[in-house]
């Protein structure tokens, strides 16, 4: 019984935290994002407005910070699905506490990556030509070139990702429909789409969600595949490898959940959701970021070993050149953050401590960018022809412009968190039900 | 519609809206962007159709005969002129840049006079010329003809008549006319007085040397007539065995000539003489029993018993056995050319080593067959440069009332130490003829704006037999008249006898040259004007001189003496001209961007030091040292050049720091400025400078890029196996290509500026330069290969591939295969993703970071035939597609095939060396076609399957 009590108290915890008058440190939260926001798109204009000077790239590095921001973004959104959908099917429990916000963290990650195809492009008020529309000019697009798939399969992830993220939602937002007024009940009856709650609505949604969670499993392999194919399609050193694909997905994979665990470790402090969100879904979370840790410190090693083995190539080179050159620093640095902090995870004591885990999931995802980083800009600066070498900068437009998609991405995010239950109370419900069904059945 | 308006007529309506139209074109600024029709068309110009004009480059004395293309009135590029006998169709990498000096927005719009405060205001031609007038009025009354002098580049033609005439009716002596050119090998000049008793230039014919040595005479570059040097010096590369033309460089750093060099010499800064002695004696040493020598060989034995092997490499490094090395290869392979002195050779042994080197050419039978003498017609020698010094002198001594300055940038150019600015200011009226208001110009009283030589009548007897002609290809772009001109009528109010009966300088210049088509008419003067109009439209009189044959005569050869290269533990300066650069006035922004050809530096100058003197002195390329001599103090950022002497310090022409650091030295003899002749003392600043480079590599190794081979055998090509996944593309009609003889280029960069030229590449400016972002198509990029001789240089532009890594990666298709084989660029569909720069293993695409700005007027010189590009766009190498385009739409006119040599790209028609050949594979008759199956052809990167349509021909490197 007193499980029963705890288990409904934290519904309630759920509930009032999603209905909670905003305090003056979300307020303040939110005016910092936005004006993260404001400064990122200022940049942007400038940009806009004067071509891609305020950029430290050139030839040969025509790829920099906001490809790397980009594949950051789109590694961020990556767990999101492997959460809800991979742990739904494999119906693994402790999915329940954390799947919301993994999968809003997808949603605005997607959203956030999405951005920069455009922001990165030369002439970006034309960016609607990169999609097969009919036109009288009988134009079309090529289909050969990965950042045609790059489109489809960020536009596809989106779709299914805020579908998905839609649809795990309609009984919450029911829920709070049946307590909200004026306006937000408005909104909330539109996000519910006149849910009722009736058995037959349930059996129908349990089916769709688990048929969701089925088409949007296979996401998880292709989206970060095909952005793995920006790199591996090409024919330059340090990019043209056949083992990018994996070696993307497990990385994104691996900062994706360490971008839940840094999102869910103040969630749960700051809504008191301590009760639900519970130190074993940290540790379990903290189990699968070690995991792809180690997945992707093998990467790396294999990366360099087939570089080695063989002849003397200009692939050799530019490894070799990426331990050892320029941006040695930034390389070592990521090592650092990768392959040796996330070995302390195989401690109970810290995969359980908040605290101590904090700081390796930032630096986790620090080491994460600097990943994308190393790999697009070591690979240009140092390709075949040694003449024609030159060092890449980040300068300040893009530096601005990444400080605003973090502005973009929290101020969704605090608004998801301040509008809608960050973890599901139907679950939850159900969940109670479940375990508690012999004692007292579970009513809406 | 009302009834009003349908009642106009159609001749009413357009009236109305070509008024409308002319009335919206006269708003401020939108001048530029539009064309408008001419209403009355104006002779010869066709719109949209070129119209050609014959020319010559008066950028420096070696006269190569141009081709002004205008559009539309207006010059839009230069191009060698291919019945000139000196260029035969090349330009050099200045004269393609002279274009932007006429558009140049730093001209003057008019004369300026300069007033009590010491500004320049403008003034009316009328008054700055009554005001000069009446001087020289006075002066003539006066008989203070002495007091007069004339200060002028060399005027081997009327505009030298001119001042002359001008000069005798004024009462003065021709002596009082200076003829200033810097790079005058004087010394060179003065050893053909002292040994074969003519004063005058030789002329060298390279094609048949099989050997040329030179000791610091960058003739690829700036020395005497580089473009014609330049090819004939090629003819004998892209060869293998004994055919082929070995170069050796001697001097303590190698120049840009010196890339091309099969054999590096480093002798010490001011050693080329010991050397030069030490081979003479080698060569006429009977021990080594070189046979065919002149008689004349054993006396000089006799007197060059001093300067054996131990000397020579006590003296200059330089080791008996590569003495021996260069001694049996002259003796063998001949016939040979020994050349110099160049400037950074010029030092205080430069008499000794222009009579070593003369001798040693006639000792080996040169003369006569690769040098020649009577070829120089000798009509405006310099003045020897000591006469500066006597010049100077006199105007502090007030001696000199009136001073004219004709394109003479003296203060661009000699020592500061010799305070010419100084004593300008001791002059009563100094009046400059100038196109800018340059430092020598910031003297003067009165600055009277020149025409520009594409603005101008004239001409210029370049070579004996030759007389180019200049000849206006458009009208004055500023209120600029002519300075013969403009002398000729000041001579004419002075009442110069030969001057009066001359309306204007065009019949006097047509007068002047009268003579020379009197041959082709056989004396009938009906048939003169033919000829004459005939000559304007070749470029000129281009009549076949015999050279004569001189006899060696050594009673006025002082004995050998060599002083220059005692000191063994002091700096020695080397200056160095380049072809950006041959004095420090200001260089078009197409010079300025493009690379300096050894070091790749823009835009500004710098000091080479070894990799061992910036080691000791804890500097790295960018940070500033400042370099103390006798003379001065400068301070110039360093660039660590691995080809030079480690007690060497090279400083290019262009630094004004160079004017402050050199001595005023002159040679007694021949009185030739001994540019290479200071010690030099380092000092680290602690500072650091931007040094723009088109390339930041320290010392780049060309690793597979650039082939050799050591005999015509040739080499293993990459064979490539497997399907291609995609259908290879087919190329029905024609399949553009390109060869590229990687022995015959010399790295000039005259392709880099050509294609600035042709296909509108803008000008971004030593930051984006820095930034990695210069926008040229097409780059010279140089390597220090692994063996220790010359450079190697690799015109890198799209290699238009047959499976080009750019094309499949493009979502747009902006860039695709066309059916002509060529890898086109649609800059409207582009969008700017830059994966195509990314895949592209050669990087020749470049990406416009912001929209180009091409500053008015030179905006004018725009090739309309090319699209102007924006921001956000990618951009490359088309072939010239503009071009292939007009080749194709005249054997389309003409019911006939494209001939094989009728489409040509910029680069390859202005290529010196004639290293680029330019084709359709297509036609198994093409060069391109048999060139591209060559022994020493392979493709950049063709492991990589690229399928690149440029074949390159592998540096020849012969086993040692």
């Amino acid at each position: 019984m007193r499980g029963v009590a705890a288990e409904i108290s934290s519904i309630q915890a759920v509930s009032v935290a999603a209905r909670q008058r905003l305090g003056a440190g979300h307020w303040g939260l939110i005016a910092l994002a936005i004006v993260a926001v404001a400064v990122g798109a200022a940049a942007e204009a400038w940009q806009v407005q004067n071509g891609m000077q305020g950029t430290g790239l050139n030839r040969p590095v025509a790829w920099g910070v906001l490809i790397t921001d980009f594949v950051f973004w789109v590694g961020i959104a990556h767990s999101g699905t492997l959460i809800s959908a991979v742990l739904f099917l494999f119906r693994a429990k402790f999915r329940t506490a954390v799947y919301r916000v993994s999968e809003a963290m997808t949603v605005f990650g997607v959203m956030t990556a999405g951005l920069f195809p455009i922001i990165h492009l030369g002439r970006p008020w034309f960016f609607y030509w990169l999609f097969p529309y009919p036109n009288q000019r009988q134009l079309w697009v090529n289909f050969r070139s990965p950042l045609m798939w790059d489109v489809f399969a960020v536009s596809t992830y989106f779709i299914i990702s805020a579908t998905f993220f839609w649809v795990g939602m309609v009984p919450d937002a029911a829920a709070l429909r049946d307590s909200a007024t004026g306006g937000w009940r408005r909104f909330y009856a539109l996000f519910s789409v006149g849910w009722r709650g009736t058995a037959e609505e349930w059996r129908h949604y349990t089916r769709s969600y688990l048929f969701f969670a089925a088409l949007a499993t296979p996401l998880v392999i292709s989206v970060h595949s095909v952005v793995s194919w920006d790199f591996a399609v090409s024919i330059l050193p340090g990019w043209h490898s056949t083992i990018f694909p994996p070696y993307f997905v497990a990385g994104a994979i691996f900062s994706g959940v360490a971008m839940v665990v840094m999102l869910l470790i103040p969630i749960r402090k700051v809504l008191h959701l301590e009760g639900v969100i519970k130190l074993s879904n940290l540790d379990l979370l903290s189990r699968l970021v070690l995991l792809m840790s180690l997945v992707v410190s093998y990467s790396y090693i294999t990366e360099f070993l087939l570089a080695f083995y063989g002849k003397p190539s200009a692939e050799r080179d530019t490894l070799v050149y990426r331990a050892t050159g320029d941006y040695a620093l930034l390389f070592w640095l990521m090592v650092l953050c990768n392959c040796v902090l996330p070995l302390l995870l195989f401690s109970k004591r810290v995969r359980v401590s908040p605290i101590i885990l904090m700081p390796i999931m930032v630096c986790v995802n620090v080491g994460m960018w600097l990943e994308r980083f190393v790999i697009v800009v070591t690979s240009l600066s140092h390709d075949r022809d040694p003449f024609s070498w030159h060092l890449y900068k980040p300068h300040l437009v893009e530096g601005l412009i990444t400080l605003g998609s973090f502005g973009w991405f929290f101020l969704w995010f605090l608004l998801f968190l301040k509008v809608l239950p960050a973890i599901s109370i139907a679950e939850l419900k159900e969940e109670v039900a479940h375990v508690h069904s012999d004692e007292e059945p579970a009513h809406d | 519609m009302t009834e009003e308006n349908s009642n106009w007529s159609r001749r009413t309506f357009l009236k109305a809206v070509s008024g409308t139209a002319v009335v919206a074109g006269c708003s401020k600024g939108s001048v530029p962007h539009k064309l408008y029709p001419y209403l009355i068309p104006q002779e010869e110009i066709a719109l949209g159709t070129p119209a050609y004009y014959r020319t010559v480059c008066r950028e420096c004395s070696a006269g190569c005969g141009v081709t002004a293309k205008t559009r539309e009135g207006r010059v839009i590029k230069l191009e060698g002129n291919p019945e000139d006998p000196i260029g035969r169709g090349a330009l050099c990498a200045r004269g393609q840049a002279s274009v932007q000096r006429l558009y140049s927005p730093s001209r003057l719009h008019g004369p300026m006079e300069r007033t009590a405060t010491g500004k320049f205001a403008p003034v009316s031609w009328e008054a700055a010329l009554k005001r000069v007038g009446e001087t020289l009025a006075s002066m003539r009354q006066k008989h203070e003809g002495a007091k007069l002098r004339i200060l002028t580049r060399p005027e081997p033609g009327s505009a030298g008549a001119v001042q002359r005439s001008l000069l005798a009716a004024v009462g003065s002596a021709s002596s009082q006319r200076i003829v200033f050119d810097p790079l005058d090998p004087a010394s060179l000049r003065d050893s053909g007085r002292l040994l074969f008793g003519r004063n005058e230039l030789p002329a060298f014919d390279l094609s048949q040397a099989r050997t040329v040595v030179s000791f610091g005479a960058d003739f690829l570059e700036t020395w005497l007539s580089p473009v014609e040097l330049t090819r004939s010096f090629s003819e004998g590369r892209g060869k293998t065995g004994p055919e082929r033309t070995r170069l050796t460089w001697v001097g303590p750093r190698l120049s840009a000539t010196g890339g091309s060099a099969d054999l590096w010499l480093k002798a010490r800064a001011g050693s080329e003489a010991v050397v030069a002695l030490g081979l003479l004696r080698w060569i006429v040493d009977p021990v080594n029993a070189v046979t065919n020598l002149a008689p004349e060989a054993p006396e000089l034995f006799a007197r060059l018993h001093a300067f054996d092997g131990s000397f020579v490499e006590e003296h200059s490094s330089v080791t008996e056995s590569e003495l021996e090395q260069l001694g049996r290869e002259l003796a063998t392979r001949r016939p040979s050319a020994l050349l110099g002195p160049g400037v950074s050779s010029t030092g205080r042994d430069a008499a000794t080593l222009a009579n070593a080197v003369q001798l040693t050419n006639y000792v080996l039978g040169n003369l006569n067959t690769t040098v020649s003498y009577g070829l120089d017609p000798a009509l405006d020698p310099p003045s020897a440069q000591s006469a500066f010094q006597a010049l100077i002198a006199d105007m502090n001594a007030g001696k000199v009332s009136v001073l004219v300055l004709h394109h003479a940038a003296v203060a661009e150019t000699l020592p500061t130490q010799l305070g010419f600015l100084e004593a300008l200011a001791k002059v009563a009226l100094v009046v400059s003829f100038a196109d800018e208001l340059d430092a020598s110009s910031h003297g003067a009283h009165l600055v009277l704006p020149d025409c520009h030589p594409l603005e101008s009548f004239g001409d210029v007897s370049v070579r004996k037999g030759i007389v180019a002609l200049t000849q206006p290809a458009m009208r004055p772009l500023e209120d600029t008249r002519m300075a013969s001109e403009v002398l000729l009528q000041l001579g004419k109010s002075l009442g110069a006898a030969e001057l009066t009966p001359f309306a204007d300088f065009y019949e006097y210049s047509q007068s002047h040259v009268a003579k020379f088509a009197q041959g082709p008419t056989g004396g009938d003067d009906t048939q003169r004007g033919l000829v004459q109009r005939s000559a304007l439209e070749r470029g000129g009189y281009y009549a076949k001189a015999v050279h004569q044959p001189v006899r060696l005569n050594l009673g006025g050869l002082p004995p050998f003496q060599v002083g220059g290269s005692e000191r063994k533990d002091s700096l020695a300066l080397v200056p160095f001209p380049t072809v950006r650069y041959q004095s420090t006035g200001t260089a078009s922004p197409w010079l300025q961007e493009t690379p300096d050809v050894t070091s790749s530096v823009t835009w500004r100058p710098w000091v080479e030091l070894s990799i061992l003197r910036a080691k000791a002195l804890g500097v790295q390329t960018g940070d500033v040292v400042e370099l103390k001599t006798e003379s001065g103090v400068a301070e110039l950022p360093v660039y660590i050049y691995p080809k030079l002497r480690d007690e060497a310090v090279a400083v290019p022409f262009g630094a004004p720091a160079l004017l402050a650091l050199m001595p005023a030295r002159f040679d007694g003899a021949s009185g030739a400025m001994l540019w290479a002749s200071a010690e030099v003392a380092l000092r680290k600043t602690g500072r650091r400078e931007v040094l723009a480079r088109i390339s930041v590599t320290p010392e780049p190794h060309s690793g597979e890029l650039v082939k050799t081979v050591s005999s015509s055998q040739g080499f293993a090509l990459p064979v490539l196996t497997g399907r291609e996944f995609y259908p290879a593309p087919e190329h029905p009609v024609h399949r553009w290509a390109m060869a590229i003889d990687l022995d015959r280029c010399t790295g000039c960069q005259a392709c880099v500026v050509a294609c600035y030229a042709e296909n509108n590449v803008p000008v971004m400016g030593p930051e984006f330069v820095a930034e990695g972002r210069s926008m040229a198509w097409l780059r010279v990029q140089r390597y220090f290969p692994e063996e220790d001789a010359g450079l190697e240089f690799m015109p890198m532009l799209c290699q238009q591939c047959g499976n080009a890594p750019c094309e499949p990666v493009c979502p747009t298709y902006a860039t695709y295969h066309t059916k002509e084989g060529l890898n086109a660029q649609v800059y409207n569909r582009c969008v700017g993703t830059r994966y195509c720069s990314n895949n592209c293993p050669y990087k020749v695409r470049t990406f416009n970071y912001k929209d180009p700005v091409f500053e008015s007027p030179l905006n004018l010189q725009l090739n309309p035939d090319v699209t102007v590009r924006s921001k956000g766009v990618m951009e490359k190498c088309t072939f010239c597609v503009q071009r292939i385009r007009v080749g194709e739409n005249e054997a389309k006119n003409g019911n006939r095939a494209v001939r094989d040599g009728e489409v040509v790209p910029a680069c390859a028609q202005t290529c010196p060396g004639h290293a680029i050949v330019f084709g359709d594979a297509n036609d198994v008759t093409s060069r391109v076609h048999a060139l591209a199956r060559d022994p020493r052809g392979y493709g950049a990167l063709s492991e990589l399957n690229t399928q690149p349509a440029i074949t390159y021909l592998a540096r020849v490197r012969e086993p040692k």
